[in-house]
């Protein structure tokens, strides 16, 4: 397990932000991560699950940092689900 | 003895050109300190600037306007003028002075470098004359702040600013040794007096002293103003050396140094203007917003002087430099506010609900876009919980600018089709561009710039000590989350940006929709 950054913020955000996550963490944890440096700080938080996004396409939440391809410095974002 | 009229004797005295007998051209003026492009030294010996001045009447001039200005400082300092002022225009002169001051020290080795290999005598004369204006205009911007130290302790980062790892001040020495610090005299003629100072910095001081004069900064209007008038000038060096240039074949030379340094310029012209302009000056004192301004002198005037040379205007300026100034500098001043604690200045919000209407009306959509991240904070504010309005780890920052990225910002307003940001995998190194012009900058000249480590860089590098999972004690403002950040930028507890007005905006009420009330 490596810690590395990826660029990342949720959708409606205005800055992509420098956000730790582990090789084998989930995307339910990293969108978690993200979500801590957007949500009710910049963007209004909503009583939705969070998705995540990398490269165009929906990850499953189950998926891991890995297991998606994500490598360091990708570009990830996360999203409220409708 | 019969005294001559200037016009009789001064081009004898200035075309000191002389034919080398003893040396190359090459070993005269190597092409790393002054590129000809491959102009032929006659060519360049027609190069004649187009505001003359001798040496007597140069010290007669400087003189006047020192003893002018350091008067007016002596007087204001003996009044409660600047503890009057508004605290949004107070962060606007302080982050001025620590963004300007040292830098315009250091434009005077750019003149100096010009002064020795310009490739003609009466360009090395006017280029002499514009050592000293830098060398006048770093005293003179670091002593006026000096003289404020008892009223503003951080006034000091006039002089300390450029001299530290602090991220704006990364940004300005990564523009300014690209611009001037590491150029040779020909580029630097076209990207720092023709770019920088004819198309930005000459005007900004025109409107920056009649912001002044408006808000009742006397001492700064003055100071500007006197700088100003040194920056007509030197400025002028840029237009012969363009002409010389583009009669000579090379106008895809000219064009492409300009291109270049023109979208730098822009980004931390935005950076610094956009703000002092929207925010940071009294509603009262606005006499146009940021886009008029740039309309208005600095987008015709600079069109109108690319047209005149026989140039064509950047490649980027239509999709993308027209399209930023709706709403970069929004992006940029909520994250200067967001990451108050990086800055040395307290940053003004300058969004209470009169000035959102201001705001809406001079960029219309303003609070469907950038009011809403507003509406977050603000509410944030009022619950009292303004540990979520403080950041706990940085933003990405651009490996050509090093201003954070703000793509997002510019896609959710509607001017960018995407909100990436412009990935480069070079040479086993990853970089992050904020745009594509700024990309392209580098891709001209990739061993330039390859090298450097932008702040987030170091930071995953090892050299700021991280403090990614601070135990946060909330409530106020202070450096805990990012204490090694802000220590590795110099920036002490006492010195980290507040907001302006202790958060009074977020209290303003209003009575048209635009702030739910919590």
């Amino acid at each position: 397990m490596a810690l590395i950054p990826v660029q990342a913020c949720v959708d409606g955000d205005f800055v992509l932000n420098m956000v730790p996550v582990f090789t084998e963490d989930t995307m339910e944890a990293v969108g978690k991560k993200i979500a801590h440096h957007s949500v009710n700080r910049r963007v209004a938080p909503q009583d939705k699950p969070l998705g995540v996004r990398f490269r165009g396409e929906t990850v499953p939440a189950d998926a891991t940092v890995d297991s998606a391809g994500i490598v360091a410095m990708d570009v990830v974002y996360a999203f409220y689900e409708e | 003895m019969p005294r001559l009229a200037r016009s009789e004797w001064y081009d004898l005295t200035r075309d000191m050109n002389w034919t080398l007998a003893y040396v190359t051209e090459e070993q005269a003026w190597p092409k790393d300190l002054s590129n000809g492009y491959g102009v032929s030294t006659e060519q360049w010996w027609t190069w004649d600037e187009p505001y003359k001045i001798t040496y007597p009447e140069y010290v007669h001039n400087q003189a006047g306007k020192d003893a002018s200005v350091y008067a007016i400082n002596a007087v204001v300092n003996r009044s409660k003028l600047f503890e009057q002022l508004d605290p949004g225009w107070k962060s606007a002169i302080v982050a001025h002075y620590g963004a300007i001051a040292v830098p315009e020290y250091v434009a005077g080795i750019g003149e100096a470098r010009m002064g020795r290999f310009g490739r003609a005598a009466a360009w090395r004369n006017m280029a002499t004359y514009g050592t000293l204006d830098e060398t006048r205009h770093g005293q003179i911007q670091s002593y006026f702040p000096y003289t404020l130290l008892d009223k503003e302790p951080r006034m000091d980062w006039a002089h300390k600013a450029f001299h530290t790892n602090e991220w704006g001040a990364i940004a300005a020495r990564s523009l300014f040794d690209d611009m001037f610090t590491a150029n040779d005299a020909v580029s630097t003629a076209i990207q720092l007096t023709f770019t920088f100072e004819t198309g930005f910095t000459n005007l900004q001081f025109l409107g920056m002293a009649a912001d002044a004069m408006g808000v009742g900064d006397l001492e700064f209007s003055a100071l500007i103003s006197s700088i100003q008038t040194d920056e007509a000038r030197h400025a002028q060096q840029g237009e012969p050396t363009m002409k010389i240039l583009v009669e000579n074949g090379k106008a895809d030379v000219a064009q492409k140094l300009i291109d270049h340094m023109f979208w730098r310029s822009w980004k931390v012209f935005s950076l610094l203007t956009g703000l002092s302009m929207d925010y940071y000056t009294p509603l009262e004192h606005r006499r146009h917003s940021f886009r008029e301004f740039m309309d208005e002198l600095i987008n015709k005037q600079f069109l109108d002087q690319f047209r005149d040379l026989g140039l064509e205007k950047p490649w980027y300026w239509d999709d993308q430099y027209q399209a930023e100034q709706n709403w970069l500098h929004h992006a940029y001043h909520l994250g200067v506010w967001f990451w108050r604690p990086t800055v040395w200045w307290n940053p003004d919000a300058g969004v209470s609900p009169q000035e959102r209407d201001w705001l809406e009306e001079k960029y219309p959509g303003w609070n469907d876009s950038f009011g809403k991240y507003w509406d977050v904070i603000t509410k944030n504010v009022r619950a009292d919980a303004t540990e979520n309005t403080l950041p706990e780890t940085l933003p990405i920052v651009c490996n050509m600018c090093h201003i954070p990225v703000c793509t997002p910002a510019g896609y959710n307003a509607g001017f960018l089709n995407s909100p990436d940001p412009h990935i480069l995998d070079y040479k086993g190194r990853r970089y992050t561009f904020c745009s594509e012009p700024c990309q392209w900058i580098f891709e001209q000249n990739p061993a330039r710039f390859q090298g450097h480590e932008s702040l987030v860089d170091r930071f995953l590098g090892g050299q700021i000590k991280p403090s990614l999972h601070p135990d946060f004690e909330g409530g106020t403002i202070t450096t805990t989350h990012l204490a090694g950040v802000l220590d590795y930028m110099s920036v002490s507890m006492e010195e980290a940006g507040q907001d302006a007005t202790d958060y009074a905006w977020a209290f303003e009420e209003r009575d048209a929709a635009g702030i739910e009330a919590s």
